[in-house]
């Protein structure tokens, strides 16, 4: 009978909790992007030159160094007291699921990579794989999957470098197999600035490097 | 205050609509669990490096760390039990035991490999525990029919339970929106963002270099995207305010003249389709869009379903009749 009755004051007060939890969570942050690495890729630093001309413009007094280092002191202070303030949530999130991390495309990345695989035969290198190509397809059916997109996506940033090397080992497995008669592997990403509308319709061509070359071996006899 | 909330906390309504989102938030466990075994990627993501998987895994999920960790046998029983709870779930069985059990399953597989995985993970999760919270099996659902012998039931269960699955959309589009402070969402970048991100080829479904010839619709569609994320509270003020119509004021009367989940709708579900036809970001669409079932009242589901029947009837009624003159005749 006493249970009865609290029993509206309970539940009213779980979820509360519930909806606290999940507010406080979804609180934005910066999550995830606090490496100074990741601050270095083009695509943040044009973020920032944006950023930097408009705050100028509205009376900034600082230089642009200046302007950044503000931003990464404020970006640690702020995740340590965020951090403080969801600390006794954290069980809730983990065992219950319900983290909130909807940091989704919160800006276009403008310096893109694209992954690349070659295998080495009869002494030239052959493309094997290209991501989205419609002709180099070899493991298109396992990489294209939305899983492995967003795995070869965070691989082209520096701070993934050790899985990243991982995973040029399980493509060099996955070549011996596919390509006996290649001896070596080559996998790597060309990193590019995507083009405007204006240069595509001007029909003007990628401009990029190659970034994370990794060659391989592919050892010999195989079956 | 506290009044207020145990009594908003301690309203009913039948549990139609929280079951359907139930029967769709299982048949998205089933697809995203499904889709990774047809495309063999389990060996390959979620099994550790030392069994044949493509890196190290850590001990990030509790339940596959207590059966031994990510190695095979371990990672396909989790598999099991999560494919039989999803398939329970659509069918409404074993009530929040069952929602439970898929809520920890699925949190198992979607914690074993991070990087293999997005934001459509977590809307899973999140979805899954709102069904371990509320009653989810009460109405439409083998559970009712075992029950009641009948598979609807007028049990009512808590108005809390839709509530917060209407607060959890609201909360993913509005934080979302409130972290898109990249200039390209904004006039300051010409509202380019979509255009851009459409041309990164990890989440294009193919080539996007056509959309230069129609940027026009691409910043429109950027636009339209940020603000439809900010505002996105409005839904929930809105459905708050229409549920007290008596109270008065020119904000409620607006929202009660207005119906602002209908535009709400055409723009969330008109993006989701133009992500799912434009972009490869997994389930997240369907996941979604799954949400969106939780807006309408279950007194306005059920009134739709039944001028279906009705319409479909008719249909069936007057494609017989000229069947039955010709036989007469």
């Amino acid at each position: 009978m006493a249970v009865g009755r609290f029993w509206p004051h309970v539940r009213a007060a779980l979820l509360l909790f519930h909806v606290t939890a999940v507010l406080l969570a979804a609180i934005p942050a910066p999550e995830g992007g606090m490496q100074r690495s990741a601050w270095k890729d083009p695509t943040v630093q044009g973020e920032f030159d944006e950023w930097y001309t408009r705050f100028r413009q509205l009376g900034y007094q600082g230089d642009r160094t200046a302007f950044e280092e503000g931003l990464w002191k404020f970006a640690v202070a702020y995740s340590k007291v965020r951090g403080k303030v969801l600390a006794p949530f954290r069980p809730y999130y983990r065992y219950a699921g319900t983290t909130q991390g909807w940091r989704m495309f919160v800006a276009p990345h403008r310096f893109p990579a694209r992954l690349s695989i070659d295998v080495h035969r009869n002494g030239t290198w052959e493309n094997v794989y290209v991501e989205r190509s419609t002709t180099a397809t070899w493991l298109a059916d396992i990489l294209d999957h939305d899983r492995l997109r967003s795995a070869t996506f965070r691989y082209s940033w520096p701070q993934y470098a050790k899985t990243y090397s991982q995973f040029c080992t399980w493509i060099q497995m996955r070549a011996s197999v596919d390509f006996p008669d290649a001896d070596h592997l080559r996998v790597r990403y060309f990193k590019y600035r995507t083009r405007s509308p204006e240069e595509v319709r001007a029909n003007e061509p990628e401009d990029g490097k190659w970034i994370l070359v990794r060659e391989l071996p592919l050892p010999e006899p195989r079956p | 205050m506290w009044r207020r909330l145990v009594e908003l906390t301690s309203a009913k309504e039948d549990g139609l609509s929280f079951a359907i989102f139930r029967a769709l938030i299982g048949a998205c466990l089933l697809a995203t669990v499904g889709t990774v075994i047809a495309r063999g990627l389990v060996p390959i993501i979620w099994i550790d490096r030392e069994w044949g998987g493509y890196r190290t895994l850590g001990d990030r999920s509790w339940l596959v760390t207590l059966l031994g960790g990510p190695r095979p046998e371990a990672v396909w029983l989790v598999i099991a039990v999560a494919l039989l709870s999803g398939v329970a779930l659509v069918v409404g069985l074993g009530g929040r035991f069952t929602a439970l059990v898929a809520s920890q399953t699925w949190l198992a597989l979607s914690l074993l490999n991070g990087h293999c995985g997005g934001s459509y993970d977590e809307l899973l999760s999140n979805a899954l525990w709102l069904l371990v919270l509320g009653p989810c099996t009460r109405t439409l659902s083998l559970d009712s029919r075992i029950r009641t012998g009948h598979w609807l039931s007028s049990e009512p269960i808590g108005k809390w339970a839709r509530y917060l699955v209407v607060f959890q959309l609201v909360v993913v589009y509005c934080s979302t929106g409130a972290q898109k402070v990249s200039a390209y969402w904004t006039p300051v970048g010409g509202f380019s963002a979509l255009y851009y991100i459409l041309q990164q080829p990890s989440w294009q479904r193919t080539d996007m270099s056509f959309l230069a010839y129609v940027y026009p619709l691409t910043q429109v569609a950027t636009a339209t995207t940020w603000l439809f994320e900010l505002t996105s509270p409005l839904l929930l003020v809105s459905m708050w305010l229409r549920a007290h119509p008596d109270r008065g004021g020119r904000v409620r009367r607006f929202f009660t003249r207005i119906d602002y989940r209908i535009p709400f709708c055409i723009v969330g579900v008109g993006m989701h389709l133009g992500i799912q036809a434009l972009m490869n970001v997994g389930p997240f669409s369907l996941i979604s869009l799954s949400y969106y079932v939780a807006i309408w009242r279950p007194d306005e589901i059920a009134s739709v379903a039944r001028r279906f029947g009705e319409w479909r009837a008719r249909g069936a009624h007057n494609s017989e009749a000229p069947a039955t003159r010709i036989v007469t005749s």
